[in-house]
């Protein structure tokens, strides 16, 4: 690998962990903000803590960002540093002008941040630096402290300062010696006041930090720094300024972030653990066949010893298993604490007074299946805020209190997890959507809408919007429709319940993983086909008898309601294997409920679900393909692909 | 150059389909596979005989012979599944048989004469020929690339 190489490698690596770890602070920011604006409607002092911990963020963010070479944030994160600096010492007080210029300086941040990860042009930040100042000034023209711009070099007393050279070479970082480590080493030993990358000679990338330890504290970490292959130096006072910005001594009462135990690793990397685990799966599943096919040939004991060795090695993969997956689970509290943060401006630009409950917040879920349903609840508190909850005194009006609440709740049922978000508000205006849905098209004009099912199948038809001129709140692009496909394609449904006195309410149901999933197997003429169990609300028996015909739809019927038979077989163009008496699954689908039929369900399985990407074998009707043992592909039947495809024949 | 092809030529994997002998490049092809259960993939294109699992893998099975418009005759222990990646994409092609490698001279490969039918001309990028057989040189990017095309046939 030639030098250039490595380091192009190197600075996308490097550029990954910033990304990772300004978005932690980021999120860490936010929660504080929020606790900030609490404090400032219920009157109180913003808390030292909130104060400290915004500060360190500001502060860590403006030094990574230097390291990754984003000046913009760089210079952002300085002045909010500075902000939280003078309102720490007192010199300004947590007002609503500060907090706004904060919260204006933190959006901006994220944009800044976002856009150099998506390679955009960098946004301008001088508004946001502007109204941070004209706070600075303010505070100065009070006269309450001596003027303390940020930028502006303090004293440090009582302290040394080390210069720190890391040269990060592939041999380092196989002794797990890289930026990050060495990073938070030195930051266990004092505080870091500068950093940034140099070109050294022949093109090689050096890291020149400038730490500060008080002075008479313990060397020796610089020894074990030194016996490393880093260069450490005395800093002279005379020599070059401190790379960047001012030492500051109040960092000193702030705790050091100790270098802590928890490791990042590469989603792909767990990834390739599940194929391993799903592969281990399936062998299992093959000894487990064999055995029973030798069973009768083997004495009692024998027989009887293979057996439970079989089970107690199907346990060890379930906790095998079990135990990747927990590695891949995040709680949702983190895209909860965004959502609040949404809600909050949303409600700020619409006079709205809104609250945002959180609840079940712990609930941990796949980081993937997280990371998709970001847009999607985006989507639902966006939609909360601009059409659920009501202006303030329409609420009085209705006699509910005039702050309203949406609430976000979350928990584990089973392999599944439920995503709720509700509201108090006005429910959604049936007449108006059935009007528009008229207008579309996606209704006949005699035909009205009876249940939340299919009001919930109409909202979610693609490009059906009932606010004409895309407001800020929710016209972004993202529809219902796009909240209801994601869902579908991570294996999850979604249902709605609203009335106009108790508000409106969606719930997500989606599996804990995406990987392994227990499914139901049976048969269509020769072939198996897999449907995982979620998807299925019921298997039931349909007698021919049962059968009616109404033009071309079969339809049997089902606790007091019609419901549509789909004869896979015949979508499918196979031969069944002649019986009379089928089974059918019943599927719930926002178009209303239907029976698949099959010739028999044969069993219940844990399947690993392969997915197929070749286009030529892409079908919609399948989600992928799975293998039970015998080396054979079983194809993993999409219920709501078959449903959609069936209604809109 | 690659180990494959070195002044001596490049290696093609040689395989027969309805009497005649086609060659893909050896690099290109993952794996020679006897044809075990093949499952078939409702309302997929025509061609495509169904998905095999191949190395963990989910890939479909192009029947050359369909896609070639020969008629379809039953496998027996002959009959290969030839596993070839071309980009991204791995697929397996049902041959007739496929039992020799061969190294082809660079240089005495020629161009497609214009009077190979129709459907398979546009597939085969060159001609080899030896003694009393000529070899058709398979052109898989050109094959696979069409897939767009069988989708079309087989849905109008």
């Amino acid at each position: 690998m030639g030098q250039n190489e490595f380091n192009e490698q190197f600075f996308e690596q490097l550029l990954e962990d910033y990304f990772a770890e300004a978005d932690e602070h980021l999120r860490s920011i936010r929660r504080h903000l929020l606790a900030f604006e609490d404090s400032l409607r219920d009157g109180f002092e913003a808390d030292r803590k909130d104060i400290n911990e915004l500060f360190r963020s500001f502060h860590t963010i403006k030094g990574i960002s230097a390291m990754a070479e984003v000046s913009a944030a760089e210079n952002l994160a300085h002045h909010l540093e500075g902000l939280l600096r003078s309102l720490r010492d007192g010199n300004t007080g947590l007002s609503q002008d500060s907090l706004e210029a904060m919260l204006a300086g933190t959006r901006k941040l994220e944009q800044v941040i976002a856009s150099r990860k998506n390679n955009d042009p960098i946004p301008p930040i001088n508004a946001e630096i502007e109204r941070i100042e004209i706070i600075h000034r303010s505070a100065d023209q009070r006269g309450k402290a001596e003027p303390q711009q940020p930028g502006t070099p303090s004293r440090s007393g009582g302290s040394i300062k080390f210069r720190v050279f890391f040269e990060p070479s592939k041999e380092l970082a196989a002794r797990d010696l890289t930026v990050t480590t060495v990073r938070e080493r030195l930051e266990a030993l004092g505080t870091i006041e500068g950093s940034k990358p140099v070109i050294r000679g022949e093109g090689k990338i050096a890291f020149e930090f400038v730490i500060a330890v008080a002075d008479g504290s313990d060397a020796s970490g610089f020894d074990s720094l030194r016996d490393d292959g880093i260069t450490v130096t005395a800093y002279m006072e005379d020599g070059p300024a401190p790379i960047d910005g001012p030492h500051d001594p109040d960092l000193a009462d702030v705790e050091h972030i100790r270098p802590s135990n928890v490791v990042r690793v590469d989603l792909a990397r767990l990834d390739e653990l599940m194929l391993i685990v799903g592969d281990l799966v399936i062998s299992r599943a093959k000894l487990s066949k064999k055995l029973a096919a030798v069973e009768d040939l083997l004495p009692v004991e024998d027989s009887r010893d293979l057996h439970e060795i079989n089970q107690s090695l199907e346990k060890q993969l379930r906790n095998l298993r079990d135990g990747v997956m927990r590695v891949r689970m995040v709680p949702l509290a983190e895209i909860f604490e965004r959502m609040r943060f949404v809600a909050r401006d949303l409600a700020r630009d619409s006079e709205k007074r809104v609250r945002i409950d959180i609840s079940g917040e712990d609930t941990e879920i796949d980081k993937l299946l997280v990371e998709r349903m970001v847009d999607p609840l985006l989507h639902l508190v966006r939609n909360s805020v601009s059409h659920g909850i009501e202006e303030p005194e329409d609420r009085l009006a209705a006699g509910k209190p005039v702050e309203g609440v949406i609430r976000l709740h979350a928990a584990t049922v089973g392999d599944s997890v439920l995503i709720q978000v509700s509201d108090d508000g006005r429910g959604v205006n049936i007449d108006k959507v059935t009007e528009r849905a008229r207008d579309l098209g996606l209704l006949a004009p005699v035909d009205g809408i009876d249940s939340d099912l299919e009001l919930l199948n109409v909202l979610c038809s693609p490009g059906f919007s009932t606010t004409l001129e895309a407001d800020r709140a929710s016209g972004r692009g993202v529809g219902m429709d796009v909240v209801k496909r994601v869902a579908d394609e991570l294996g999850g449904s979604i249902s709605l319940e609203t009335s106009p006195s108790s508000g409106t309410s969606f719930s997500i149901r989606l599996p804990l993983t995406l990987a392994i999933t227990d499914a139901l197997i049976a048969c269509v003429g020769e072939q198996r086909f897999a449907v995982p169990q979620l998807a299925v609300s019921e298997v039931i028996e349909i007698e021919p008898g049962s059968i009616r015909t109404l033009e071309n739809l079969e339809v049997i019927e089902y606790r007091g309601r019609a419901l549509p038979l789909i004869r896979l077989s015949r979508l499918f163009s196979m031969p069944g294997d002649g019986r009379e008496t089928v089974q059918a699954f019943v599927v719930n689908e926002a178009g209303g409920a239907v029976a698949l039929t099959v010739d028999r369900v044969i069993g219940q399985q844990e399947i690993v679900i392969n997915a197929i990407n070749d286009p030529l074998a892409k079908v919609p009707a399948f989600s992928g393909a799975t293998e039970l043992g015998d080396g054979q592909a079983v194809l993993i039947l999409n219920v709501s692909e078959i449903a959609k495809e069936q209604r809109t024949k | 150059m690659t180990l494959l092809e070195n002044d001596m030529g490049e290696t093609f994997v040689l395989f027969e389909l309805a009497g005649t002998t086609y060659a893909v490049p050896s690099a290109d092809v993952r794996q020679l596979e006897m044809i075990e259960h093949i499952t078939p993939v409702p309302n997929a294109p025509d061609a495509v005989e169904g998905v095999v699992f191949s190395r963990g893998q989910v890939i479909p099975a192009l029947s050359l012979r369909r896609r070639f418009g020969f008629p379809k005759v039953d496998y027996d222990l002959r009959s290969r599944l030839v596993v070839v990646s071309v980009g991204e994409r791995s697929l397996g092609l049902i041959v007739d048989s496929a039992r020799e490698f061969k190294r082809i001279p660079p240089g005495s490969i020629s161009p497609p004469p214009e009077t190979i039918a129709e459907t398979t001309g546009k597939y085969i990028s060159g001609i080899f020929s030896e003694d009393d057989r000529l070899i058709l040189i398979l052109d898989l990017t050109e094959l696979i690339a069409n897939g767009d095309e069988i989708q079309t046939e087989s849905n109008s």
